[in-house]
């Protein structure tokens, strides 16, 4: 409610009276030798507190959440046109400005790399040189079976290579925050960020801090969908405020800045050979995929992991070889987005899919549904399935959607000028950390003097309603009113740890610690009302909104009675929960350290019913359906939102989203030109729950916040191949495309 | 950076703020999107003698001021121009629309500008006031190029005059953008022809947009179309001769020639 009326406070509602303002200057370049950062006019101009370049950067000046390699303020070179080459603190955003403007930079251009092919070519630039292994950031390889000799043996094999682009998150909030010196030479700050524990630990080796002396708060976010997993502003406006004298300091991007600075979707090249049996039973799997890292590798690797894990879709394939590499470029860095390497891996299998249909003669949905993944058997990356599996119950319940049973009528009820056609998908996305990183949380409840309860939330809300979740769950588990749960927002100094809000878990992780933590809550209240209520059994007890009731007596107390009689140490139950994993991993994809494979998947279908016009090849993406199954549905707005929204943002991949990165620099650079679906762009966009129940999750359920991302891009794919013809192999689909696929005009 | 804006409310206050400097606007939609937008500003708005809509002579004279919200609505503009409502209904957004005004679409002069194709078709006319009075010259000989008007040294454009085509005369408009709000036009076709009697045409006048340095009139494929009935085969035609007649270029939004392609085939829209 509070974010309905606007009383929401984000962090870039936060502007301490009197505050600095701090700002980056960027390099500008793809790729550059610095010589010099001349500072000396900007440094003069009144209002300047302090001009910063890599030189004045404490401690190891890298950042990187895995990886470090990236810099707070590059010293030697530039990588890509967004790194920071100097950092200025003012008394205003006009004193700010003018600084920015007078700073000049020596910049010897450096040849780039622009295409992680020809990154990996001999003789290439080097992004980082003197690295050994070149531009080659990782290489693995997972596998199942033996694929080189299950192809012999397939009836059909088809082959595609695929390209999925770089997606840019345009979350409304740009990153931002505030962040001030604490008298013992601590930072405290207020940022818009995923993952306010780490942050602590990222500005900690970047500057050389105590991360225990560093505080953390994050608000709501104004939207975040992976590209505030990671540091933006975090060190930069730690480095500001250690010369900020103790004054808060304020910094936050502006959309130009976000666009060239922030991290984008990885693009990626995946070649696939997909074989299967004349009946349409998959039996072999050999994919090679290819990311482009950008100069640093941030979460590419894990991204990489995640892709390679999806990569045979949620299919049963016997025989699997699937082969990754990242490669770094002076392209914009990649980073996280939901769905993180799943929705690159999905287009490709999914089209794969389509065209193993096509050569078959098979209807692109039975072929699917044939091939599901049930419980038990083993994905591509040699994981079994553990109850629920709802591929197939997803597959199902879109297929018996009229979009998709009636589709032969609404083709061929098509306008003049317009043909139509339909497509469907399938998807799946691992929830959680994977092996190898303890996915976990602590959970924070307190009973208040008053008698309600205040939760200290971990995992930051980024718009997904993990907070309005954990309330609602924190409500049914001690049987009281909602209004009755105060939801506090991470804060690294009054919350307890936990991981990022990131890979569907945060509802999943923290729910789980939260229900235990209510659990050790319920005996507290029912054992401290025993001596009130004289009842010598505390099980008889009941708790009540507002109130324990001892049902064998009518007596009851109230529970702001006993808030108010107990200390606060006793008026908190902590719990904590970590997700379980794989129990005999697959021995395969040993290159992977962290978050491979993973134990939980959720699981999604969508179709989607387009039309083409034949004079401008413009596609309205007119319906769109899409089914998950995440366990049991705690909240089924929530649940049907996050579909919603993902399910728009996999209508923009598919269709509109293109930054036009020429030689590393992006000429889509605000959102102006960089365009992403409207509300008039979109269908009613319908979700439909498939019911399953997970149980491990608290009140059964999965994290689902990324799996809806991945249906529409095949799925308005196949639709266009239904309508046009057009065998899309690339993203997103231009009009161009789609008219030339009709010969251009109509005949 | 401190902002002055004024907001004069008559034109005899306006002037001296032309001889000042200031940049004048007119909505704004266009002007404060720009990066490093200018610090000292006249707004028109408040000037009534830019406001109204209303017919003069057997012309709609629409007053520069005149929101493209409020020209959707207005009476004369549903009814008797909806080449130009169809176009005003897709211009930017329900926002861009409620502040934007047809003033100042023109004098941004954008070949892209939606509410010009339309114009063109129709003739239109724009009028200028300075301190000295005021004038009217044609829109095509107005607009000179991308952002580059006729527009003399303290003038501003205070009307814009369309020809009302008469009832029957076919009036359509389409807009082919990247998407359907907030997007800016591809390729747009306006076209107002007059048939007679057994449905040849007696007159065509078809405007394009964004395929050109300004929105283009289209004589050879006006020419062509007329005399002849809007038939498959003479609207391939007259699109392979409009093909001819402009000049796309390349960019973010399409290439070149896709522009063209499409460019030819939107008038078969208009087949019977």
């Amino acid at each position: 409610m509070s974010k309905a009326v606007g009383a929401e406070r984000f962090s870039t509602d936060i502007a301490p009276p009197g505050c600095l303002w701090a700002g980056a200057r960027r390099a500008g370049v793809p790729h550059a030798r610095v010589v010099a950062v001349h500072t000396r006019e900007a440094r003069a101009l009144p209002g300047v507190v302090a001009v910063l370049t890599g030189a004045d950067v404490p401690g190891a000046n890298l950042q990187g959440i895995v990886h470090k390699d990236q810099p707070v303020l590059v010293t030697d070179t530039v990588r890509h046109a967004g790194d920071a080459v100097a950092l200025v603190l003012a008394e205003s955003r006009e004193a700010l400005a003018g600084a920015l403007s007078l700073i000049r930079t020596e910049l010897v251009p450096l040849p780039g790399v622009f295409d992680p092919e020809q990154a990996l070519a001999p003789g290439a630039p080097l992004v980082h040189s003197g690295r050994e292994g070149g531009n080659l950031l990782a290489h693995a390889l997972v596998e199942k079976g033996d694929a080189p000799s299950a192809f012999a043996g397939c009836d059909v094999v088809v082959e595609g290579r695929f390209e999925t682009p770089m997606q840019e998150h345009a979350f409304l909030e740009p990153p931002n925050g505030t962040a001030r010196m604490t008298r013992d030479g601590g930072i405290e700050m207020t940022a818009s960020t995923q993952a306010p524990f780490r942050d602590r630990f990222e500005i900690g080796h970047a500057l050389g801090l105590n991360p225990m002396r560093v505080r953390v708060r994050a608000p709501y976010l104004g939207g975040g969908f992976g590209g505030k997993d990671g540091a933006t502003v975090q060190c930069l406006l730690a480095l500001a405020a250690l010369h900020g004298g103790g004054r808060w300091v304020k910094m936050c991007w502006s959309r130009g800045e976000t666009f060239l600075a922030g991290y984008k979707r990885h693009a990626a090249r995946v070649r696939v050979r997909l074989g299967a049996s004349r009946q349409g039973t998959l039996q072999a799997l050999d994919c090679a995929m290819l990311f482009d890292s950008g100069p640093y590798a941030h979460l590419a690797v894990e991204i990489m992991a995640l892709a390679m894990e999806h990569a045979g879709g949620p299919y049963l394939i016997p025989h699997t070889r699937i082969e990754g590499s990242c490669a770094y470029t002076n392209n914009p860095v990649g980073g996280a987005f939901r769905g993180f390497g799943v929705a690159q891996a999905s287009f490709a299998v999914e089209r794969a899919m389509d065209s193993l249909a096509q050569r078959l003669g098979m209807d692109p949905a039975e072929l699917r549904l044939k091939n599901a993944l049930r419980p038990g058997d083993l994905n591509c990356a040699g994981v079994p399935m553990e109850s629920p599996a709802g591929a197939a119950e997803c597959l199902e319940a879109v297929m018996a959607h009229p979009a998709w049973k009636e589709r032969d009528a609404w083709k061929a009820q098509a306008p003049a000028c317009k043909r139509r056609g339909v497509g469907i998908a399938a998807s799946f996305n691992a929830m959680g950390y994977g092996r190898g990183l303890p996915d976990a949380a602590a959970a924070k409840l307190e009973l208040t003097k008053g008698g309600t309860f205040r939760v200290f939330n971990s995992v930051p809300d980024m718009g997904q309603g993990n907070a309005a979740a954990f309330a609602l769950m924190a409500a049914e588990a001690l049987n009281q009113e909602t209004a009755a749960i105060e939801v506090v927002q991470p804060d690294t100094r009054l919350c307890l740890p936990a991981g990022s809000s990131s890979a569907s878990r945060t509802t999943y992780t923290f729910g789980n610690a939260l229900l235990k933590a209510c659990g050790a809550m319920r005996e507290k209240l029912k054992a401290r009302a025993a001596l009130f209520l004289l009842a010598d059994e505390p099980d008889r007890l009941a708790i009540r909104p507002g109130a324990v009731v001892d049902e064998a007596t009518g007596r009851s107390v109230s529970l702001s009675q006993i808030g108010s009689m107990l200390q606060r140490d006793d008026r908190i139950c902590i719990d904590q929960f970590v997700m379980p994993v794989v129990e005999n991993p697959p021995d395969t994809g040993k290159e992977f350290r962290l978050g491979f494979p993973h134990r939980m998947y959720s699981h999604g279908a969508c179709v989607c019913a387009v039309e083409a016009d034949e004079l401008t090849g413009q596609v309205e993406l007119v319906r769109c359906v899409t089914a998950v199954e995440c366990g049991r549905v705690f909240d089924s707005l929530g649940v049907e939102r996050q579909v919603q929204g993902a399910a728009a943002q996999g209508a923009g991949f598919a269709l509109l989203e293109d930054l036009h990165v020429e030689e590393g620099l992006i000429r889509a650079d605000g959102l102006d030109r960089y365009l992403i679906p409207t509300a008039l762009d979109l269908p009613p966009l319908e979700c439909v729950s498939v019911e399953g129940d997970e149980p491990t999750g608290p009140h059964g359920l999965k994290g689902m916040g990324e799996v809806g991302v991945h249906g529409p891009a095949p799925a308005v794919a196949q639709a266009l191949e239904d309508a046009v013809g057009l065998v899309a192999r690339r993203l997103p689909v231009n009009p161009q495309e789609v008219l030339e696929a009709m010969g251009g005009e109509k005949p | 950076m401190n902002a002055d804006v004024r907001c004069p409310g008559s034109l005899a206050e306006l002037w001296p703020l032309l001889e000042d400097g200031f940049a004048v606007m007119a909505g704004g939609t266009d002007l404060l999107a720009r990066r490093g937008a200018p610090g000292r500003v006249a707004c028109l708005e408040r000037i009534a003698g830019l406001q109204g809509i209303r017919e003069e002579e057997g012309l709609l004279r629409m007053g520069a001021c005149e929101t493209h919200s409020r020209l959707l609505r207005h009476p004369l503009t549903a009814s008797g121009l909806p080449v130009l409502a169809r176009a005003l209904s897709v211009l930017g957004s329900p926002l861009v629309r409620n502040m934007g005004t047809i003033g100042g679409n023109i004098v941004t002069a954008s070949p892209a500008g939606d509410t010009l194709p339309p114009l063109y078709a129709l003739d239109a006319v724009v009028e200028l006031a300075s301190r000295q009075g005021t004038r009217r010259v044609p829109l095509d000989g107005f607009i000179l190029g991308p952002g580059r008007t006729a527009l003399g040294e303290g003038e501003i454009v205070s009307a814009v005059l369309a020809r009302i085509p008469a009832a029957g005369e076919v009036q359509h408009f389409e807009k082919v953008g990247r998407r359907k709000a907030l997007a800016i036009s591809v390729v747009s076709l306006a076209a107002v022809l007059r048939l007679d009697g057994s449905g040849t045409v007696a007159s065509a006048r078809l405007a394009l947009g964004s395929v050109g340095p300004t929105v283009l009139r289209c004589p050879r494929a006006e020419a062509m179309l007329t005399g002849r009935r809007l038939d498959r085969e003479t609207l391939l035609a007259v699109g392979e001769t409009l093909r001819e007649e402009i000049s796309p270029i390349d960019d973010l939004r399409a290439t070149a020639a896709y522009r063209r392609t499409v460019a030819g085939n939107l008038p078969l829209r208009l087949a019977v």
